[in-house]
């Protein structure tokens, strides 16, 4: 296994790797997506409560999910980039940072748009729109931390140890509507109880499941693609790369 | 008239405004992360290009 890993993670085998990956999640991705979409606007029907605004809780739910997630999966592998030296991990680490932050833009932005209709207002300082902002900030000062320095490996080191800080932002986000008092709703699917008997329809489910599965295929094609690129940047002195690229160029 | 009466003859009526606001958003910035993921793998190869046809 250790093995395996070793030789994944050396860059250029990521490289060839990858470059094979990219298209097996990007095309299931657009598949989901359309399906996804359509199902969210056209097939459920409408809440009994909230009519038919719930329906931006298709695209809202899975860009906050996908935002704490992109986070989680940034501070394990700058964790890894720092106690194991593995050029993957800082790799992967820097290039999801603007994936994640994107994310979590959107979940603020359709929660923001959903609340207006439902709560009559666009924006509260409740306990989870708060924290979701924090997050927000600390993709931000994440990706200027790593651009203040000249020297990637000091850039890649400070900017880890912010990432791993803020690690501790995401179980404040995902317990906030437990803890507080808030205006935000509760979990529909997300305890173990919950998953057998949620707190949402099954008619109205499938539509938010193939969209979780679609922002995760979209978050695995854009970091594989950008991380791709930035190996290729970051090993330009090596011979392999060369190869690439004049081999690309015949 | 206001922007949410004004956009109630697409489907969904007075909530139109907001779910196709929100639907939107998300179709612009996922478009834009892919933009600009293409962008850069373009100059990236260009960028790597000139520098080995230059050491060659």
């Amino acid at each position: 296994m250790w093995k395996w890993i070793q030789a994944f993670a050396s860059p250029q085998n990521f490289y060839l790797t990858s470059k094979k990956i990219i298209p097996w999640l990007l095309y299931p991705c657009i598949a989901l997506c359309v399906i996804g979409i359509y199902g969210a606007l056209f097939v459920v029907p409408p809440d009994y409560q909230q009519g038919e605004t719930y329906r931006i809780m298709f695209i809202h739910v899975p860009s906050a999910s996908m935002s704490m997630f992109v986070y989680f999966v940034m501070a394990v592998a700058s964790g890894i980039g720092l106690i194991w030296q593995i050029k993957l991990a800082n790799v992967v680490a820097k290039v999801s940072a603007p994936i994640g932050a994107s994310f979590t833009f959107l979940a603020l932005v359709t929660g923001a748009v959903w609340g207006k209709p439902m709560w009559g207002t666009w924006w509260v300082w409740d306990a989870r729109l708060t924290s979701e902002l924090i997050l927000l900030f600390l993709y931000l000062a994440y990706m200027s931390l790593g651009n203040a320095f000249d020297n990637p490996k000091t850039a890649s080191k400070a900017s880890s140890v912010l990432a791993i800080v803020g690690l501790i932002n995401l179980p404040i986000i995902k317990y906030s509507v437990e803890w507080w008092n808030t205006l935000h709703q509760g979990a529909s699917i997300s305890t173990i109880e919950k998953i057998s008997k949620p707190a949402i329809d099954g008619s109205m489910i499938w539509p938010l499941l193939v969209m979780f599965l679609a922002f995760g295929l979209m978050y695995a094609a854009l970091m594989l693609m950008r991380a791709r690129d930035e190996m290729l940047i970051r090993e330009q002195n090596s011979r392999w790369v060369k190869a690439v690229i004049m081999g690309e160029q015949l | 008239m206001t922007i949410v009466e004004y956009f109630s003859f697409l489907p969904f009526g007075k909530n139109a405004f907001y779910i196709w606001l929100s639907y939107s958003v998300v179709l612009i910035v996922i478009a834009i992360l892919f933009i600009r993921t293409k962008s850069i793998h373009k100059s990236v190869m260009s960028q790597l290009n000139v520098k080995y046809s230059r050491e060659s």
